[in-house]
């Protein structure tokens, strides 16, 4: 019989070291991207997706705490349709342990303050250490999710995290700053973080973790079942409102050069030698 | 005491950033489409401490009033400590717009504050409009692809983070009043403890002065295809340089990467293959001479900045510029 040596605190704080990773599906960037009908969103008939790049980072930085032992369980959050189910299905076969899906057709539409109080209504039960999104999202680049949630929850946030380390009831982070700069600071647990892409290098879901993925849960959630109301986080109560989409300005934009790619290399030579003289 | 516009004042080790005169020039400029007067209307918040040399800078370049909010727990920004002390001014000025710089603390902090007063907010504003009456606030969506118009809903406060250049600076000589308070945010109870700022690892290599620099970015697809690019920067005789997901992704290493959190460029020369042209990454190369873009995405905003554009296949592209430039140097 081996006895666990460490003091009682520790193995309590461990054991309940618990980590939500938020996971948002995004059209895939090299979609093909049109303005819809009504003008005030992309037409999301042609569209591929994915798991947010940003939330890629964000998983793996919770993985890497779990196969260090210093994590107890990790669990993958998403809040949209059907569709995104696609998501935590990814997070599970990566590792995650369980997911929850928050849908409800009454949230097409949510602004982000909405989203994060029905997020923060999911999770109110379940005593969380660390939470984890990304530093935004690659549809709104809203960049805002996780700082209001973290209000919402009452607990610190730390955004564009570059670099992690747990330490006792707390967690030290690096701000990615302007100029190759970065903040250091100490975050007491539980708290919520927001990651920047290159902090670590994604893993990819295995063969074997694809299967396991099947056997994991993942809990559906209406807004019924979290006592909210419609009228309160849905699209339709929403006070951001996206009034329209629009194609950016050109400008004077780039001349096109047209023609096989040896015809497009010959006039490009061309163009460098008298623009630039540097050939 | 209650103010049309607040602007966040941003400082780091005693000096003003820059950040907070594009912020009273926005205002200002929001002033006059809203009618209100900028000369009592427009007022900045700075919080630190001992900042009141700071705050008379500000109050010359456009505030009617900067309000100083000092406290030992606000010394060094921290997210927590500095929305708190945010949350408490707002209530007590209760502005119509609260305008926030859309940079690392900007961000950080901004949607603490909106979620405290129960506000959207809208992010990385390029511009701010009027439509009889109703505020729009103008943002990209889509990394750059597109422009989305957002509406607050019009309940005070509307607040906003406003992009780096979107509005000009305001003028210096002006003689705005300097205020000190204390907002009630106790160092003792914070949650997050500034430890220190330090540099990043810097690198080998230093674009900074490359005359000629071709880029790659994630259309190049994987760091065994990176050759196409290095070979084509050999036959200019330029260095290789990257967009972020490059970096990212470990096909080069950090110090390649150009733009906001990389490093700004002024080469004679630079040549965009297969990157998309976000904001983060023109920053730090519009500066460049003269811009070639090799996309396969005609709508790619990499076209609204460069010079001369090619739409297609940059692994058809690039070799065969590759061979002409070799050609033309005599190197074939
Ligand atoms: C706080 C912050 C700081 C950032 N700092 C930086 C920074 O310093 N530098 C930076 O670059 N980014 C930075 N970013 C990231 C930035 O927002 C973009 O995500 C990034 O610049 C996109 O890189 P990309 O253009 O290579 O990739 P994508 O946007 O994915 O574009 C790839 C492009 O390749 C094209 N393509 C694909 N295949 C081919 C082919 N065969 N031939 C031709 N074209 C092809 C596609 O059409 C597409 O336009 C930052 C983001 C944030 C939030
Ligand atoms: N609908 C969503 N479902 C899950 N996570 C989300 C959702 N929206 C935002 N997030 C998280 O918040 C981050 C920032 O998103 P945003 O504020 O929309 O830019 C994302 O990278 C996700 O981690």
């Amino acid at each position: 019989m081996v006895y666990d040596r460490r003091p009682i605190a520790e193995i309590i704080r461990r054991e309940s070291m618990k980590s939500l990773v938020l996971a948002k599906q995004v059209p895939n960037t090299d979609s093909p991207f049109r303005i819809n009908a009504d003008g005030t969103w992309v037409d999301e008939g042609n569209l591929t997706y994915g798991l947010n790049d940003y939330d890629r980072y964000g998983l793996e930085a919770v993985l890497k705490l779990k196969d260090a032992g210093k994590v107890s369980e990790v669990v993958a959050l998403t809040v949209g349709p059907d569709r995104a189910s696609a998501v935590l299905r990814t997070c599970l076969a990566t590792g995650a342990d369980r997911a929850i899906h928050i849908k409800d057709d009454a949230l097409a539409g949510a602004d982000p303050l909405s989203v994060a109080k029905v997020i923060a209504a999911a999770i109110k039960d379940e005593s969380f250490s660390l939470i984890v999104a990304g530093l935004q999202a690659d549809d709104d680049n809203y960049a805002q999710t996780g700082p209001l949630l973290a209000r919402l929850l009452d607990r610190p946030c730390a955004t564009a995290v570059m670099g992690l380390e747990l330490l006792d009831g707390a967690v030290r982070v690096e701000r990615e700053l302007e100029n190759n700069r970065l903040q250091v600071v100490e975050l007491q647990l539980p708290a919520v973080l927001t990651v920047q892409t290159g902090i670590n290098e994604p893993r990819y879901a295995s063969l074997k973790g694809i299967m396991a993925a099947k056997k994991k849960e993942v809990r559906a959630v209406a807004l019924s079942d979290l006592g909210l109301d419609a009228a309160q986080v849905g699209g339709a109560a929403s006070r951001m409102k996206t009034v329209r989409l629009e194609v950016p300005p050109k400008g004077e934009g780039a001349d096109i050069v047209k023609g096989g790619p040896e015809e497009i290399a010959a006039e490009l030579v061309k163009r460098i030698r008298e623009k630039t003289g540097v050939i | 005491m209650a103010c049309k516009a607040l602007i966040v004042a941003e400082q780091e080790s005693g000096a003003v950033r820059e950040i907070t005169y594009e912020l009273l020039g926005m205002a200002h400029k929001v002033a006059e489409q809203a009618g209100w007067k900028a000369a009592s209307d427009v007022k900045a918040v700075l919080p630190g401490e001992g900042v009141e040399k700071m705050a008379a800078e500000i109050a010359g370049r456009g505030a009617a009033e900067v309000i100083c909010a000092e406290g030992a727990a606000l010394k060094d920004y921290t997210g927590d400590g500095h929305a708190r002390a945010l949350e408490e001014i707002i209530r007590a000025e209760s502005p119509s717009l609260v305008l926030f710089g859309h940079t690392p603390n900007g961000w950080d902090v901004a949607p603490v504050v909106a979620a405290g007063l129960d506000v959207p907010l809208a992010t990385e504003c390029s511009g701010i409009s009027f439509d009889g009456g109703r505020a729009l606030f103008t943002r990209k969506v889509f990394n750059g692809k597109f422009v989305q118009v957002v509406d607050l809903g019009g309940a005070p406060p509307l607040m906003a983070t406003v992009m780096r250049g979107a509005a000009q600076p305001a003028a210096t000589g002006g003689k705005g009043a300097v205020r000190k308070v204390q907002p009630k945010v106790d160092a003792q109870a914070l949650r997050a403890r500034f430890i220190e700022i330090k540099k990043g690892e810097a690198g080998g290599v230093d674009l900074s002065q490359a005359e000629i620099i071709v880029s790659g970015g994630r259309g190049v697809g994987g760091a065994e295809k990176f050759s196409v690019i290095r070979d084509l920067a050999e036959a200019l005789g330029g260095q290789v340089g990257a967009s972020r997901p490059v970096t990212d992704m470990g096909w080069l290493p950090h110090e390649h990467q150009i733009g906001s959190s990389g490093v700004t460029v002024n080469p004679k020369l630079y040549v965009a293959c297969g990157i998309s042209g976000a904001i983060q990454h023109i920053v730090g190369m519009r500066g460049a001479g003269y811009i070639i873009a090799i996309n396969k995405d005609a709508d790619a905003p990499i076209f609204g900045v460069a010079d001369v554009g090619v739409v297609g296949d940059l692994f058809e592209i690039v070799p065969a510029l590759t061979k002409a430039i070799q050609e033309a140097r005599g190197q074939g």
